[in-house]
């Protein structure tokens, strides 16, 4: 029983680490100014849009696609421009489904492929920040 | 400089600051209004269509437009694909009169048709008509099994045939899919004519809705006379062409 228990919360611990990386490498240079200058962007909070952000984009695809709704909610372009992290020595942009970027951090740790890079450009447009 | 305002000079001052002020403040109100119009559907009060003079338009102007929709769209720098299986989202035509030998050239491209055959044939609904007559191809439920293409009458769409990367912002594409003009839906959501049209300087091409009385392609289609390729069909093209 002891030992179920140790197990349970070795898993849990390793659940909130796998969370709260402490140096947040991947999260992408303006996120991370948004970040630090303590603004808050998900304002529903990090773990409805951690769970949840499936069904946002998928939602505003079709609206976007087939009625030509072009708001910047829940736009995949704007998770790119955000969380795209730049490479410190060549000045260029990761694609953020490279490994260990922010999109692939998670997926990779779930075994979930990300199809949506398969079209969706993976970096910030060219000639932004 | 002493001046004392009296009641009349007030009443003046007063009310060409108020009509300053309605100025200013109605330009506001219409430039918010024109900033939100994307956040509505699309309704089929509006059918987008182009109408191209052939007889106006050159072929220095035809690969002018198909330059831009590549430079627009992100098409036509694919590495292995060779021959047919390269994209084409719009392509010069040239069409001769049997009779006099007059060649014509022509740049065709979807004609977004009211009643399209490609979406007809679609097994997973990917290939659709937006309601203002814009027919695209969604590439979430695009199988890639290319009965969409066999059905086009005007062999307008094209199959991707290799992994792409560095796509444009606002146009995904991607292996496995099947793809074709969109008449530059982005662009069109924001008020602004497909890059195509934007590249001729004159009027030989002309885009708009074709309902509103109001507009340009409303009334030359009046005026002129005007055809659609293969009309015999009965697809109601949104893309029309005078002087073939």
């Amino acid at each position: 029983m002891y030992r179920l228990v140790a197990i349970l919360m070795v898993l849990l611990v390793g659940n909130v680490f796998a969370h709260g990386h402490a140096d947040h490498s991947n999260l992408g240079e303006e996120a991370s100014s948004i970040k630090a200058s303590g603004k808050i962007f998900h304002t529903d909070g990090l773990d409805v849009i951690r769970k949840m952000h499936p069904e946002f984009l998928n939602h505003k695809r079709d609206k976007t696609l087939r009625e030509g709704v072009r708001t910047e909610e829940s736009s995949l372009k704007g998770c790119v421009n955000c969380h795209a992290t730049k490479d410190k020595k060549t000045n260029q942009y990761h694609p953020v489904s490279d490994k260990d970027q922010f999109c692939s951090t998670c997926h990779q740790k779930v075994s979930v492929s990300v199809d949506c890079f398969s079209c969706h450009r993976t970096t910030p447009r060219k000639g932004t920040k | 400089m002493s001046k004392t305002l009296n009641r009349r000079d007030f009443i003046k001052t007063s009310s060409a600051t108020t009509v300053g002020v309605a100025t200013i403040a109605s330009g506001i109100t219409l430039t918010s209004f024109a900033a939100n119009a994307n956040e509505n559907p699309v309704t089929n009060e509006k059918r987008w269509g182009m109408l191209v003079d052939t007889n106006k338009l050159t072929e220095v102007e035809i690969d002018g437009m198909v330059s831009a929709c590549q430079q627009e769209n992100g098409w036509g720098n694919e590495v292995h694909s060779t021959g047919d299986q390269k994209p084409t989202w719009v392509k010069k035509l040239k069409v001769q009169d049997k009779a006099t030998g007059k060649i014509t050239s022509l740049p065709l491209m979807c004609q977004h048709c009211e009643e399209p055959p490609c979406v007809d044939v679609c097994p997973t609904n990917a290939s659709m008509k937006r309601e203002d007559g814009i027919v695209l191809v969604d590439k979430h439920l695009c199988i890639g099994c290319r009965y969409c293409m066999m059905a086009c009458p005007y062999d307008a769409r094209s199959f991707v045939h290799e992994d792409l990367t560095d796509q444009r912002e606002h146009m995904p594409r991607g292996k496995g899919t099947v793809e074709s003009c969109t008449l530059c839906v982005h662009k069109v959501d924001n008020g602004e004519s497909p890059a195509c049209v934007a590249s001729v300087n004159s009027d030989a091409v002309i885009f708009g809705d074709l309902y509103d009385p109001k507009s340009n392609i409303n009334q030359t289609l009046k005026k002129v006379q005007s055809a659609q390729i293969r009309a015999d069909l009965d697809l109601n093209t949104g893309v029309r062409y005078s002087g073939i």
